[in-house]
């Protein structure tokens, strides 16, 4: 039978200013006061903590996995770094052998434009 | 008797609280000077990764490949949500004001609230998008990166998301010159072209060099732990970091004085036309006004979504 005195507040704790709060564990209790007290006695005997927040799950929105499902199915290259890796080799090949201002190059080294000219 | 104005012992017990290296919280006292500084320093930054979305944003329907419009989207689509960000923190900042986001956008438009210099120039060829992640997100990454020890905490949480992000912008910027550098002549005339129009921009970006004095503003801003270095100090980083990979492409820096000096390592260079600079930033600079305008009118179009959305609660 549910305890209808008591929440369960999940509990979240930033170890120090410039790190976010994370999600600890959770604990049972009757007020949001007694729950920070019970946070503290159960997981901040040793570990140091900069703020400590609790929140009662059923105030807490979420968006499960089946949410996010098809999220992982597209690939997203072109918003991170991945096909970028290739820029430290050529860099540094520059600095070895800087480019003549006057030198008329083609592309050897396979860019990814063609020949463009705006309109 | 002393001449230093009188401080309260609330200010002197925050000034310590920040010699001790603690940050500072939205719900924790601080003096009224700090919070305007703040506001200042974090709404330009905000409008400024709004306004700055625009230059580029002219480059995605024209991109040259749909690999570079996606990317270039991307990039965009993060500064936007830069914008979003600082403008929470700003709004946290401004609660005890009563004012909110609008407030911001209202100042943007009245032209009482700046947005960076760089923002307000011409961006005529595919070169000055790639100039723009190579080179502005290169200098903006100087200043950000400074920014990470301010002693307000939310901003520099808001700094480390963001600068996450610009690693990832500037590379984006790299890929483009690198392939116009190694491109047909054409490409390569129109990267130089990019960087000569650009470079008189880029040093102004950090603002008027400091004489022997530092002005009080600065002073204050370096005494709360706002920021921990001068605006030269951070344009000669830039040189440092830029001016030899710049000259590795083969690329003429529009300069002929830049030079370092081999004993101190300074670098000494051609000012930049600081009048022209505050024509600029008070939105007499070649693009201002359109892109203002652009902005105004978004705004305005879009006060209905903005309205549905604050309904949507009660829906
Ligand atoms: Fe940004
Ligand atoms: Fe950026």
């Amino acid at each position: 039978m549910r305890n209808l005195d008591s929440e369960v507040y999940e509990v979240f704790a930033q170890s120090d200013s410039l790190s976010p709060h994370v999600h600890v564990f959770n604990v049972q209790a009757s007020s949001p006061e007694m729950a920070l007290v019970l946070a503290e006695e159960n997981f901040f005997r040793r570990a140091e903590f900069v703020s400590l927040w609790v929140v009662r799950r059923d105030h807490i929105h979420h968006l499960g996995f089946g949410d996010r499902d098809g999220f992982k199915k597209t690939a997203k290259p072109y918003r991170t770094t991945d096909d970028y890796k290739y820029l430290r080799d050529k860099w540094r090949y520059y600095r070895e052998h800087p480019m003549n201002p006057d030198a008329d190059r083609t592309s050897t080294q396979g860019g990814h434009e063609h020949d463009f000219t705006r309109d | 008797m002393s001449q230093q104005p009188l401080i309260s012992d609330r200010e002197a017990y925050f000034l310590e609280r920040l010699d001790r290296g603690d940050r500072i919280e939205a719900d924790d006292w601080m003096p009224e000077e700090y919070r305007r500084q703040l506001v200042r320093l974090i709404s330009i930054h905000a409008v400024s990764e709004i306004m700055g979305a625009l230059p580029e944003k002219e480059w995605v329907p024209r991109a040259p490949t749909l690999y570079r419009k996606l990317a270039i989207t991307a990039k965009v689509q993060d500064e936007v949500g830069h914008g979003q960000l600082l403008i929470r923190v700003a709004e946290d900042l401004m609660r005890p004001w009563g004012k909110t986001r609008d407030d911001i956008m209202e100042d943007l438009f009245a032209g009482r609230l700046k947005y960076h210099n760089v923002f307000h120039m011409a961006t005529p060829t595919w070169a000055d998008a790639g100039i723009i992640g190579w080179l502005v997100d290169g200098a903006a990454v100087i200043t950000q990166g400074m920014s990470l020890s301010c002693s307000y905490a939310p901003y520099a949480r808001a700094l480390q998301r963001i600068v996450e992000e610009e690693g990832f912008h500037i590379q984006h910027g790299e890929s483009i010159c690198l392939a116009l550098a190694e491109g047909t002549p054409m490409q390569r005339a129109m990267l130089q072209d990019a960087l000569t129009r650009w470079w008189p921009a880029l040093l102004m970006f950090f603002g008027p060099p400091e004489k022997s004095e530092l002005s009080t503003n600065q002073l204050r801003n370096l005494r709360y732990r706002i920021r921990s270095k001068t605006n030269e100090e951070l344009r000669q980083r830039f040189f440092s970091k830029y001016v030899h990979r710049i000259r590795s492409l083969g690329l003429q820096i529009p300069d002929r004085t830049l030079a370092q000096d081999a004993v101190t390592k300074e670098w000494h260079y051609q000012q930049p036309d600081w009048d022209l600079f505050r024509q600029i930033v008070n939105n007499h600079g070649p693009r201002s006004q359109e892109r203002l305008g652009l902005r105004r009118t978004t705004y305005e179009e879009g006060a209905w979504v903005r309205r549905m959305a604050a309904q949507a609660s009660s829906v």
